[in-house]
């Protein structure tokens, strides 16, 4: 089946978060987004005030809020405060956090006046979690996946917090997964699916990997190493009713201007160095493979990258046209990024030609073709291009 | 007396489960075995499965996911049954008794029927003949069509003429062991059930009908026994809502609804 693309924004039909189409080729994220031009703002707000007054405490924290540190965080931290509530902010540090977003994370409990959690696992186990995520599923940030949806969740259960205020839905947002009349919450089911790829950290044990059939990934990784990536159960999450509601529910959510208004208020800093994928400089900057290397395997397994996603956003929200969306797609979503990967590579002791050959095990064949030991792919301009060599003997090896 | 059953309904399309709206409008929600693994460590009592795949039916899967693809219904239907410990309906494109005995020898513990059962209704009777009546499940899918309330099939796109009354009593009496009773308009739209036709139906047949279709709050499902339905189904709610089993259940039980905890 040929991808096809949706003619409103600049989604293939094979990507990452999953898509349905109209009959007017119309991707299921834009519906979603157009959604949100039907939406009675003000009486989505008044629910948003009764739940969090269902909540407020006398001796408690009133809401856990997962933070990056990113503009969101800052967000949803704002919005909290306004309230007068009084959140505990937690953050999961997957130690690859760009200058600006540390920064921007170090001065939440300055500018808000707020407690902040900052679980950091160690290095050792980090980087060994990198390696067993690039091998396992062409991913180095499961580790970061896993953390910011489990560590909030652990925090709000150790501290009986029982209600998580996180920000956007990001399959909603992207893929238009659910409907704005859903009102999603957070569910441990939607973290193993699709956060974490159908993995858990068991996975990512000895005894996991054996269980998986993938012994050849062991690290020596023992459950006791990922105590910050085990999720309650739901015997825990039930007897204290452990919520996790979105924002983006309640408020008309728009990343860009929250990004203005979080600079102008609170001296929010976005990235001071362009990006090597995206020309957007307010996102990810909690984790600079985001962006980079992370992202370049997006388009290794299904031909675009962060080029596309922020085009999409920014169409959506009427920034850009979709002609403009086009030429960014051109320009961002094939660059292999040198600095980015260089210090991957360095971080995780492999060779570049390692993360070659691993990288074409998972191109997806929807997508991808070999022509001439060339991958080769369609373009949402038209025609088809070659991106780079197969790798090593990569064609001969068995996946 | 009888416990009221509560059961989610998964629905397949092109091997991936959806969100539904009006019939129409589908939206993909993950693959077919996370969320009915996720039912078995849940409080639920059945699980309906329905394929509503307008083509193929297969899906490749993806190298990073560690659930793959399955090349087609049955194989799906083959994994869901080894997943699922509790009692398994399946529906969607069964039209003759060999594609229930399919269904059945891959592990499916009832059927359900929509289209065939109006297109050809002595494949009920003979149906219920085979396998029993209890594993005959009839899917009466009601829509207002010219201003009146008609039985529709092929997905809801095809207006049958039938009174969904009339049609339910013939369904029930050829043999079908239970009614699966949906209100297309309100497929998606959490405005809960409709109740006036739940109180039609189960007031005309003696059979236990499964009200289906506009569940937004776990409050919705007590309304839905209060009307005369046996069980109350729902799907969308189950993929929003932490913890949806018991929610659902003590929202029974708080209206005073005999349900096993």
């Amino acid at each position: 089946m040929a991808v096809t693309y949706c003619t409103r924004c600049v989604y293939p039909s094979a990507a990452a978060t999953p898509l349905t189409f109209d009959a007017q080729g119309v991707c299921s994220g834009c519906r979603v987004a157009a959604q949100k031009q039907e939406i009675d703002w003000a009486t989505r707000w008044s629910w948003f005030e009764e739940t969090m007054n269902e909540y407020r405490s006398s001796s408690n924290y009133d809401v856990v809020i997962g933070v990056s540190g990113g503009k969101d965080s800052y967000y949803q931290t704002h919005v909290a405060k306004q309230l007068g509530l009084k959140p505990l902010l937690v953050t999961y540090h997957g130690n690859n956090y760009l200058e600006d977003g540390e920064y921007n994370l170090n001065r939440m409990r300055e500018v808000f006046d707020c407690d902040h959690i900052i679980v950091r696992p160690s290095v050792d186990v980090l980087v060994r979690m990198n390696r067993i995520g690039f091998r396992l599923q062409g991913d180095m940030n499961w580790h970061g996946h896993c953390g910011i949806f489990t560590v909030p969740i652990q925090i709000a259960h150790r501290y009986k917090v029982p209600l998580i205020l996180w920000g956007e839905h990001g399959f909603m947002d992207l893929g238009g997964m659910y409907s704005m009349n859903d009102l999603v919450e957070f569910t441990a089911k939607h973290r193993v699916e699709h956060a974490l790829r159908g993995y858990d950290w068991h996975d990512f044990t000895d005894e996991g990997l054996d269980q998986l059939g993938r012994p050849e990934l062991k690290e020596g990784l023992r459950a006791k190493d990922l105590l910050w990536a085990q999720y309650p159960s739901d015997e825990e999450i039930a007897s204290l009713g452990v919520r996790g509601i979105y924002l983006s529910n309640f408020v008309d959510w728009d990343g860009h201007a929250n990004a203005e208004l979080m600079t102008e208020l609170y001296g929010w800093r976005p990235a001071q160095r362009p990006f090597e994928r995206t020309y957007r400089r307010v996102s990810n900057l909690d984790d600079m493979h985001e962006n980079g290397i992370h992202d370049y395997l997006k388009f290794v397994k299904f031909g675009y990258g962060r080029g596309s996603d922020h085009s999409c956003k920014d169409i959506r929200s009427g920034r850009m046209t979709r002609d403009e969306g086009i030429e960014m797609v051109r320009k961002y979503d094939h660059v292999k990024p040198r600095r980015d990967l260089e210090r991957w590579l360095e971080y995780v002791g492999m060779s570049e030609e390692e993360f070659d050959v691993t990288a074409d095990r998972f191109r997806d064949p929807r997508v991808w073709e070999i022509v001439n030991g060339q991958w080769v792919k369609q373009n949402i301009w038209g025609g088809k291009s070659a991106y780079g060599p197969v790798a090593g003997e990569a064609a001969k090896v068995p996946a | 007396m009888l416990k009221v059953r509560l059961i989610p309904v998964l629905l397949l399309m092109n091997g991936r489960l959806v969100r539904s709206a009006g019939f129409d409008t589908h939206q993909i929600i993950g693959d077919p075995l996370h969320e009915v693994k996720r039912f078995n460590e849940w409080n639920v009592d059945e699980l309906i499965y329905i394929d509503i795949s307008r083509d193929g039916g297969g899906f490749e899967g993806r190298p990073d996911h560690k659930v793959g693809g399955f090349a087609d219904v049955l194989e799906t239907l083959e994994a869901v049954s080894e997943t699922c410990f509790m009692p398994l309906t399946w529906g969607g494109r069964i039209r003759s008794i060999s594609d229930m005995r399919e269904r059945f020898s891959r592990g499916a513990d009832k059927i359900t029927l929509n289209t065939a059962a109006v297109d050809d209704p002595a494949l009920i009777t003979e149906g219920a003949r085979i396998f029993g009546s209890q594993a005959i499940v009839v899917s009466v899918d009601v829509k207002t069509v010219d201003g009146r309330d008609q039985v529709v099939t092929r997905n809801g796109t095809h207006a049958t003429g039938l009174s969904p009354v009339e049609w339910a009593r013939q369904a029930a009496d050829r043999g079908a062991g239970e009614l699966l009773l949906q209100r297309v308009e309100r497929d998606g739209a959490a405005r809960g059930y409709d109740l006036d036709l739940i109180h039609a139906i189960s007031s005309t047949v003696s059979i236990p009908v499964i009200a289906l279709s506009g569940v937004g709050r776990f409050e919705d499902y007590a309304k839905g026994v209060a009307a005369g339905a046996s069980a109350v189904a729902a799907a969308n709610i189950w993929h929003f809502k932490e913890l949806a089993d018991r929610q659902g259940k003590s929202a029974l039980a708080r209206a005073g609804v005999n349900v096993r905890l």
